[in-house]
């Protein structure tokens, strides 16, 4: 019970990109289009579910003093592992998401859920709290994904849903990154305002 | 001389790395509400990414390389700016503390700054010569001071204007980013040499 | 747990090695695939812009002195066509990399862009503009000679709103056909 509620508020309450606005650099470079923003966060979320349970699986072993780079060191390992697993067997994947695989270091959220969450609790429940805010992280990168592909390229997923020719290249562009994340996150205040 | 020029207008004005490649923006958004904390913030952002660069750079080419090891990079290049950006404060704070003043309370937000392990990356992964190495990271934190600047400026305008509920904060402060974006797309396709 | 200068020095010694057994290990089952995947994928482009060939082309690389590297192909011993691998530094953002097929005759057979960071969605478009069959007047497989876009005096339709990335890749398609015509 604890688990699942722990999971439902990674997405929801404590959403990492719409709540606590963390890690802004993939969410603005890797949303082009649905499908890299989907891997992104799922990248992101299977580095994120095994460095909450290693690091709280050490943590009666650690000092405190050096616990931030133990931290560094645990999340680093499980990124190099990722990013070898989806070079040896998804290398388009890989190519498309260049430098973010390995940045994935150092996107706040990890560093900030093992302080918070799996420095400080028992293993199964720091890897449902990885579960959940990853699982919040590749809804929100997907849910911006879909926005700016619908409006710029006019597919969603790679789905035609109106001609090409209409689509606005700004959204696709550096420029509507911004725009949309900024505007969904107003979105995003007026929805929990009325709650 | 004038490769050298090409980089640095093209790192900072063409592909700058805050508003084409989406590096850095934890800080730009966080620390650049004042002027005087973004340029202090830029000054630190720059000192520590031309330190990096060089310190990692031969890390890669004299052992990641030759040992076969360059699938640690990752790890090892992350290790290196935290030891470096620790000593850099130990240091300063001892021997310059006129300058630890002002840029001391920066250092520790720099090392989960992706732009430095980002540019460190870059560097390496795309083969650049030592000397092409430190100017491209330089200009490059130069530009990042310049995004931070011009958003700094930007931004202490905004707080006397009437933004509306939903959109107060940060949600404003990418829309802005968004249009300061679009300003810098018209510097692409510029050339120099 | 409360910090001494032995346990952070142990503590962390034993994490370092604990991560680089690991990594090691996770090395070592895919330094293989990820091997193969790279020769897979220049096989692959070779395969679609020359003519049928039976011969290990990779070591049949040369490389011109201006940077641009040449492959043979053969079937069954005799020549089947070449592939060059050119470059352009023309483009909108910076250099990118093309490799153009022709056959024994000389005639453009395909084309695959390897590298480039022109703009999505504008420039980007350069990966597919060029070999559509159905557009004729884009369509730059079976051509010969040199080419040129409409707005400089040649027959083939720029990408729109690109002009100068449709130069540039003009201008490297170009460049390797002066390749093996030297």
């Amino acid at each position: 019970m604890k688990a699942l509620h722990t999971i439902l508020s990674g997405i929801w309450q404590r959403n990492p990109t719409f709540v606590l606005i963390l890690g802004m650099c993939p969410t603005l470079g890797t949303t082009s289009s649905a499908i890299t923003g989907m891997s992104m966060g799922l990248a992101t979320m299977l580095v994120l579910i095994f460095s909450n349970a290693a690091i709280s699986a050490i943590k009666g072993i650690v000092p405190d003093k050096v616990r931030i780079p133990a931290f560094i060191v645990v999340i680093a390992s499980f990124v190099t592992v990722v990013q070898m697993v989806m070079q040896a067997w998804f290398p388009a994947l890989y190519a498309a998401l260049g430098i973010f695989i390995p940045l994935i270091v150092v996107n706040c959220i990890l560093l900030g859920r093992a302080e918070a969450f799996a420095s400080k609790n028992p293993v199964g429940l720091s890897i449902a709290d990885g579960l959940g805010t990853g699982l919040g992280f590749t809804l929100s990168l997907t849910v911006i994904g879909c926005v700016r592909e619908f409006l710029g390229a006019g597919t969603v997923f790679g789905c035609r849903i109106y001609s090409a020719d209409y689509g606005s290249l700004l959204f696709i562009l550096a420029p509507g990154a911004f725009i949309v994340l900024g505007l969904l996150l107003a979105l995003f205040n007026i929805i929990t305002d009325r709650k | 001389m004038l490769i050298y020029l090409a980089i640095i207008f093209n790192a900072i004005l063409v592909n700058n790395i805050v508003f084409s490649q989406f590096l850095g923006i934890c800080p730009f958004i966080g620390v650049s509400r004042k002027i005087d904390s973004a340029a202090g913030m830029g000054m630190a952002v720059t000192f520590v990414m031309a330190v990096a660069t060089a310190v990692t750079w031969l890390l890669q080419h004299y052992v990641l390389v030759p040992l076969g090891l360059v699938y640690i990079q990752t790890i090892a290049f992350i290790l290196v700016i935290a030891v470096l950006v620790q000593m850099l404060e130990i240091i300063m704070k001892k021997s310059a503390p006129g300058l630890y003043a002002a840029l001391g309370v920066f250092l520790p937000l720099i090392t989960t700054n992706c732009a430095v392990l980002g540019v460190a990356i870059i560097v390496a992964n795309k083969d650049f010569g030592f000397i092409y190495s430190i100017v491209y990271a330089i200009a490059t934190a130069l530009g990042f001071t310049l995004a931070l600047l011009l958003f700094a400026g930007i931004r202490s305008q905004l707080e006397l204007a009437d933004v509306p509920r939903p959109m107060r904060g940060v949600p404003v402060a990418l829309l802005t980013a968004g249009i300061l974006a679009m300003a810098f797309m018209g510097f692409s396709g510029i050339k120099i040499g | 747990m409360t910090s001494s200068l032995r346990n952070m020095v142990l503590s962390l010694t034993g994490l370092t090695f604990a991560a680089a057994a690991i990594l090691a290990g996770v090395n070592l089952v895919t330094a293989e695939p990820i091997a193969e995947a790279s020769v897979k994928a220049r096989a692959e482009a070779m395969a679609a812009i020359l003519p049928p060939f039976d011969n290990d082309i990779a070591a049949t690389a040369t490389e011109l002195p201006d940077g641009q590297t040449v492959y043979t192909a053969t079937l069954g011993g005799a020549a089947a066509g070449t592939a060059v691998e050119t470059y352009s530094d023309n483009g909108f953002s910076g250099r990118f990399t093309v490799l153009v097929g022709f056959d024994t005759e000389g005639i453009l057979t395909g084309y695959r862009v390897l590298e480039h960071a022109e703009t999505p969605g504008l420039g980007a478009r350069m990966t597919e503009w060029f070999s559509d069959p159905t557009q004729p007047t884009r369509y730059v497989t079976g051509r010969t000679g040199t080419l040129a876009v409409k707005a400089d005096g040649g027959d083939i339709d720029a990408i729109t709103g690109a002009t100068i990335t449709s130069r540039a890749f003009l201008e490297a398609l170009n460049r390797a056909r002066k390749a093996i015509t030297d």
